[in-house]
């Protein structure tokens, strides 16, 4: 079917994209350079295409992206850059959460998600909030570690 | 992925227009968690897809005389924090349902559906005698869930119509009522059921007033095991009881061999859990 003009914000910015109406929001948003986000199986099981849509964590491969039109989009670059990372960009690179690290913008993002609504979430909430991204190298400790590390350090920053 | 036109009306009035041709390759789209996977895999071949997602009149949940209503659109997410919904077997269906990334997308309504064998939400709204409301151009009609679905994704809904609510009905006054829900996967998330169990019990003093027990994953749709539930009903609590009808409801099933169990494993879990369901949701009128 014909393509039409959509307006996708991402990160921040807003680019205006020619986009088909079956075109998913994760191969969109790949197409724009937006790498960050992994294509893994494409069924909402492995979680690695999260994105934040208005604060929401979703699978962009089950969304197509004329439905993103007008929401706010943050991928895992948009939390913070190199020089100034996210407290969990930073426990995840502190505790070596990551090994392959195809599943980690989603586990980030589900762990941004978490954190949003839960700051001092207990051990069972941050299972469950990672419990769609599956990772086939570490055994999630370290990523359930880092989390927890991510948490405490935003804590300690929120201010009186 | 296939191709295929996208509708995007804003209003009910508009969806209903675009679903009128009664076509049953134009679909109507909701969470699409379900529908997206379809297409890609070749299940589903629409030539058309009608997005509900902006359809503000199938959003919302209240109360109306007691009857819930619960909108179309509401997703899996919301069933786990909407205080109106605090029935025991919704919040633990949706708990189970999939992972928390699928539930900020997935709906009631698509889940219901979709009309699966092991649908999570399938068993919990059987037992709580939850009716459809489905509308079209031509009026609206409210279907007993358990007429329904008709088989694996076959239901009564015709391509012209739209599911619009969920509505379920207000339980007895004073009924000290308990209900319950249990999925047993090969997983704690991401899982597709083995088995489910829901059960409502209504309790009288030491005498069981009334009780409904649905069973998800055991035969071609979710059902309601009846003969499990006629040798309960209005009889005083028993542990030999409820092992009765425990065995009768592993009867009363029908499951098949897959990759996830085989039938015999899936009947020994129905006794199983269906005893267990009875005890604990009756332990919760206490």
């Amino acid at each position: 079917m014909n393509p039409k003009l959509i307006s996708l914000t991402i990160n921040g910015s807003t680019h205006q994209v020619a986009l088909s109406p079956n075109t998913t929001l994760l191969h969109a948003l790949r197409d724009l350079g937006h790498t960050d986000v992994k294509s893994g199986c494409e069924k909402g099981d492995c979680g690695a295409c999260g994105v934040l849509i208005d604060g929401v964590v979703v699978n962009s491969c089950l969304l197509l992206a004329w439905l993103a039109e007008n929401k706010e989009l943050v991928t895992v670059a948009g939390l913070g850059t190199p020089d100034k990372p996210h407290p969990l960009h930073k426990a995840f690179v502190d505790l070596g959460a990551a090994q392959c690290g195809y599943c980690i913008p989603g586990m980030i993002l589900s762990a941004k998600a978490l954190l949003d609504q839960h700051p001092q979430p207990t051990d069972e909430q941050i299972r469950e909030s990672l419990s769609g991204n599956l990772c086939r190298c570490t055994g999630y400790v370290r990523i359930f570690e880092a989390v927890r590390v991510a948490a405490q350090e935003l804590g300690s920053t929120l201010p009186e | 992925m296939r191709d295929f036109d996208l509708l995007q009306p804003k209003t009910l009035t508009a969806a209903l227009d675009a679903l009128a041709p009664n076509d049953p390759a134009t679909r109507p789209l909701a969470g699409g968690t379900d529908m997206i996977v379809d297409i890609r895999s070749g299940r589903a071949a629409p030539t058309a897809l009608v997005s509900l997602q902006e359809v503000a009149e199938l959003r919302g949940i209240k109360r109306e005389n007691g009857t819930l209503q619960i909108g179309a659109a509401t997703t899996l997410a919301e069933f786990l924090t909407h205080p109106d919904l605090a029935h025991q077997a919704l919040y633990q269906a949706a708990y189970n349902f999939a992972n928390p990334m699928v539930r900020n997308l997935a709906t009631i309504a698509g889940n219901i559906n979709s009309a699966s064998p092991a649908g999570d939400m399938l068993p919990p709204l059987l037992v709580l005698d939850a009716q459809i409301e489905l509308v079209s151009k031509s009026g609206t009609r409210l279907v007993a869930l358990d007429q329904f679905l008709l088989g694996p994704r076959k239901t009564v809904r015709r391509a012209d119509e739209v599911i619009a609510s969920i509505r379920i009905p207000a339980l007895r006054p004073q009924s000290p009522v308990s209900t319950g829900f249990y999925k047993l996967g090969l997983r704690q998330a991401d899982a597709i059921s083995i088995i489910s169990v829901a059960v409502r019990l209504e309790r009288d003093g030491d005498t069981i007033r009334d009780v409904r027990i649905a069973l998800g994953a055991v035969a071609p749709r979710p059902i309601r095991a009846t003969g499990a539930e006629a040798v309960l009903r209005g009889q005083p609590f028993s542990e030999n009881a409820l092992k009765e009808s425990a065995r009768i409801a592993a009867q009363e099933c029908a499951p098949i061999d897959d990759l996830r169990a085989s039938a015999n494993y899936r009947r020994r879990m129905i006794q199983v859990y269906v005893r267990r369901m009875l005890e604990q949701t009756w332990n919760k009128t206490l």
